[in-house]
């Protein structure tokens, strides 16, 4: 058993008699980021084998938002991706109002974006400060990116009530208007927020140990990332400019002037990278909503007590933090959807980690997963 | 120098000496220990914005002697595949070796254990038998992880310990001695960081390597293999690892900083007292630690073939070129001022080396600006 | 505005019949993509034409929808992508109602793997060919189909490790 490819070669016509070994990774294990398991089969430090089993999380999103009302089920679909609760919400409440035919006021659209781009800030320092960890820079990463999700978490508090799953959103609009000293204070974080993400470039980006990781590790050409059902910035690090808020763009995003920032070849620095990148964009967009957001009301007016959807379906996909996250909702008259499903970015990035794992090695396969950017909550619904 | 109070021995028996000598240097290692756990959590707290353990005792002091309690009446924990000796001997065939070095290390003028004539050779050779207890604690654990530890801290002690070994002989080849009272005794108006700075890089590379310490740390990787040898361990036998790393992690930080820092000799010499001479060692070794927790905070871990092939095909051929150079000027007799000049100039290229193999890497100014930008047409 | 549809392209029925003519479907508008309704002997004609036709290029399988229609047995929805040319389709495919098979995707999406095993294991539906047919999300002895209207919300108990016959429901 060698680490070197090229000896493990040689060493497959001797005689020796080596024999694979099954590493069980998970599902309490730091790298698994949640209840994930995966078999790993490793011959010496090369991993030949890989069997990812998910379903740890299953509390039945699907069935329970069949069972209650529109309005209802809005806290449990906060729970898929709990890192960034206001892109879920956001998905959701689009796509029933679009089924039932609301009209959301435009401040409220606004307010929507702000939320929704803050929470993909969220996520996007989860992933930056977990990832830094998974390459082993003993939490450093971890801190710098608890700091600004603090902030965020503040604001998010300060408007919604609630850190995590705050149920903002209301199917028409949103709870209530923003606080008075908004503005300033979102202005606030966001320095902090460019300010922290200085800091992750300089502690990870120009880091040679950081860079000789991540690398030219598996990179993903565009047409094997949509084969496997990529998208989000797992898509884009390919080079794919893919991106559901232009390309098929939804709330106010039209009106909004950001650029979509992609990788090269799709290896795991490039899937870093275009995450970092992004959050500079999820900014912008920001500071053009709080010049752009005009008075008004922030919840639809008329909207009945039940709201009843007689017939219709539809697939609403939106940009999610991990890929597209998209809500499928049929209607068959009632207060209940009679089928909802959802399309979780997560779960299909991590459909192909066996064919990028296998061939690299145990510490790879670890930082692989991680920059799947996986969010247990959305793989397993 | 018979007005030391430890020059001389102790009741004129040589044994009872040794002893009383041991005992103190091992209460001072234990008390030592206690405060480097204490010590790193506060520095790498401070690298990361936070304020580390505040809450025991005044600052937190107390910290380390509550882990210490915690851990000692902690359930000792035995895996039923393990294998009984094996996995109950490896921590201490780990922890042995640490504290043996100690009778080498030169403290100050006379205060050590026993100054040895050959003391670097016997630093080398017993700080070697730790990996021993590491091969155990993996193979003996029962467990895949504890496994790819115990291998990988094999591959890589191993490997690590040709650089260091070449790198300190160089050293010595100038010092004309192995004896490291007298190595010390030797840098009296200069430290031999001046005069062989290579050799103190390689040194320091390989000392992070041989300690498992960032960004070397890879038979112990908490997010790969969680914690790597000593993962079934728990309670007392855990906490003997962890006294074995914190402890070899001060020897070696004394050690380095007898033969490249001056010890207890640079820059005051023998005009101050022993005490002082302790202070300037400690002080001394205290640098060498921040450093290595300031790497430890900083920088991320390697892969275990880069880390071999930086050892193989990096690290092993400069310490050999150093070895030739400093044999070359001996054997002619050329000038120090000289080998030191070439000596820099060698650890300048050796780490601009790997300073230009950073900076080929993508710029990290313009983040947005150095990846290409598309743009998508609104349907 | 957004009650206005996102791309709603109506032409993309129309297209699809010209590029496809000897397969057989219905168009239909949902509130956001034309769905196609075809009948599952047509259905991997219709999904290998429309992947691999030049002015159609489906090539992102988004999603995949099993649906209990009660007395009108399994559907399967296939929402479908086209990065060339930005469109995007639903496929709305009814299943044998005895049988509930389906033939698999797997060979023209890989992305198709997990989602087929999803479905297959919430819905009951049988994906011919399948080169994973385990469960996924559920244990993997266990032999429910929770997203059928018939199983029950509440009152569901999984039994494990019982000998005397496969976990099921207990209602």
């Amino acid at each position: 058993m060698s680490i070197w490819p090229e000896e493990r070669v040689a060493t497959a016509d001797s005689d020796l008699d080596t024999v694979d070994m099954t590493v069980n990774v998970g599902p309490q294990h730091p790298a698994t980021h949640g209840v994930f398991r995966m078999v790993l089969t490793v011959d010496g430090e090369l991993v030949v084998g890989c069997e990812p089993y998910i379903g740890y999380l299953h509390r039945g999103l699907e069935k329970l938002s069949e069972n209650a009302d529109y309005r209802q089920a809005m806290g449990w679909w906060d729970r898929t991706d709990y890192l960034a609760g206001m892109c879920c919400e956001g998905a959701y409440t689009m796509a029933v109002e679009r089924l039932a035919g609301i009209e959301v006021p435009e401040r409220a659209e606004y307010i929507r974006v702000i939320m929704m781009e803050l929470s993909r800030i969220n996520s996007h320092f989860m992933f930056l400060g977990a990832f830094g960890a998974d390459v082993g820079s003993f939490g450093t990463s971890f801190v710098y990116a608890w700091r600004e999700r603090e902030r965020i978490y503040d604001l998010f508090e300060e408007v919604a009530g609630d850190r995590m799953f705050p149920t903002y959103f209301r199917i028409g609009g949103v709870t209530m208007d923003l606080p008075d000293n908004f503005e300033s204070r979102c202005r606030w974080v966001l320095g902090s927020i460019k300010q922290g993400l200085e800091d992750f470039d300089g502690l990870l980006t120009g880091n040679e140990v950081f860079v000789e990781r991540c690398k030219d590790l598996t990179p993903v050409t565009p047409e094997q990332a949509i084969a496997w059902g990529f998208t989000g910035p797992m898509l884009r690090a390919t080079g794919v400019p893919w991106d559901i808020r232009k390309a098929e763009p939804y709330s106010v995003y039209p009106k909004i002037d950001f650029e979509i920032p992609v990788g090269l070849q799709g290896d795991v620095f490039d899937r870093f990278h275009v995450r970092l990148a992004e959050c500079y964009q999820s900014v912008r967009i920001i500071e053009q909503c709080l010049e752009q957001m005009p008075e008004g009301r922030v919840l639809a007016p008329k909207l009945p007590k039940t709201l009843r959807i007689n017939e219709g379906e539809l697939y609403m996909p939106t940009e999610g933090t991990k890929g597209e996250y998209g809500v499928y909702l049929m209607a068959r008259g009632g207060t209940n959807p009679y089928r909802a499903k959802l399309r979780s970015p997560s779960f299909c990035n991590l459909s192909a980690l066996r064919e990028l794992v296998v061939g690299s090695y145990v510490a790879d396969a670890i930082i692989i997963l991680g920059s799947l950017d996986i969010v247990l909550g959305e793989v397993d619904k | 120098m018979s007005d030391l109070p430890f020059g001389e021995v102790f009741f004129g028996l040589s044994w009872l000496d040794a002893i009383i000598r041991i005992v103190i240097v091992v209460l001072v290692m234990t008390l030592v220990v206690v405060y480097l756990t204490y010590g790193e959590r506060k520095v790498v707290a401070r690298f990361q914005m936070r304020l580390g353990p505040t809450r025991t005792g005044p600052i937190g002091l107390l910290q380390g002697f509550a882990d210490a309690i915690k851990l000692l009446i902690k359930e000792d924990i035995r895996p039923r595949n393990a294998d009984r000796w094996v996995f109950e001997f490896a921590p201490y065939l780990t922890f042995i070796p640490v504290f043996l070095v100690l009778v080498a290390l030169p403290f100050a003028r006379d205060w050590g254990v026993r100054n040895l004539a050959l003391g670097m050779f016997f630093v080398f050779a017993v700080l070697g038998l730790n990996i021993v207890g590491v091969l155990m604690a993996g193979l003996g654990s029962g467990n895949k992880y504890a496994l790819l530890g115990g291998v990988r801290a094999a591959a890589q002690m191993i490997s690590y310990e040709i650089p260091l070994v070449v790198a300190l002989l160089a050293v010595a080849m100038v010092a004309g001695t192995l004896d490291l009272n007298a190595i010390v005794a030797m840098q009296d108006t200069r430290p031999f960081i001046l005069i062989q700075p290579l050799a103190f890089v390689i040194f320091f590379t390989a000392m992070l390597s041989e300690l498992h310490r960032a960004p070397f740390d890879i038979p112990v990787a908490e997010s790969e293999i969680v914690g790597g040898y000593f993962v079934e361990y728990s309670g007392i036998r855990w906490s003997m690892f962890q006294l074995a790393e914190y402890a070899s992690l001060w020897a070696f930080s004394i050690f380095g900083s007898a033969i490249f820092l001056g010890g207890w000799q640079f820059p005051f010499g023998d005009d101050w007292g022993w005490g002082w001479q302790l202070v300037l060692t400690l002080i001394k070794s205290l640098i060498m630690i921040v450093l290595i927790f300031w790497v430890r905070a900083t920088l991320p871990r390697l892969r275990m073939d880069q880390l071999m092939s930086f050892c193989w095909k990096a690290l092993i051929e400069v310490s050999f070129a150093l070895l030739l150079i400093n044999g070359l000027f001996l054997y002619y007799d050329w000038p120090e001022p000289i080998l030191a000049a070439v000596n820099w100039v060698g650890a300048i290229l050796f780490l601009g080396g790997i300073y230009l193999r950073a900076a080929r890497k993508p710029s990290t100014k313009n983040l947005v600006g150095s990846y290409k930008h598309a743009e998508v047409p609104n349907p | 505005m957004s009650a206005e549809p996102i791309i709603g392209e109506p032409e993309i029925a129309a297209l699809v019949r010209e590029r496809l003519p000897d397969i057989p479907f219905e168009a239909s508008e949902t509130k956001t993509y034309a769905d196609l309704r075809v009948a599952p002997e047509h259905f991997l004609a219709l999904v290998t034409g429309l992947r691999d036709d030049a002015e159609l290029s489906f090539d992102l399988l988004r999603n995949i929808v099993a649906l209990d229609m009660e007395e009108a047995g399994l559907e399967a929805k296939y929402q479908l992508y086209s990065f060339p040319h930005g469109h995007a389709v639903q496929i709305t495919v009814a299943a044998p109602i005895p049988s509930c098979e389906l033939p698999t995707l797997t060979g023209l999406y890989p992305a198709a793997n997990w989602h087929e095993r999803e479905a297959a294991e919430m819905a009951g539906l049988v994906f011919t060919g399948h080169p994973d047919p385990r469960n996924l999300l559920l244990e993997e002895d266990l032999r429910i189909h929770p997203l059928r209207k018939a199983h029950p919300l509440q009152k569901a108990e999984i039994l494990q490790g019982i000998e005397d016959g496969p976990p099921g429901v207990e209602v």
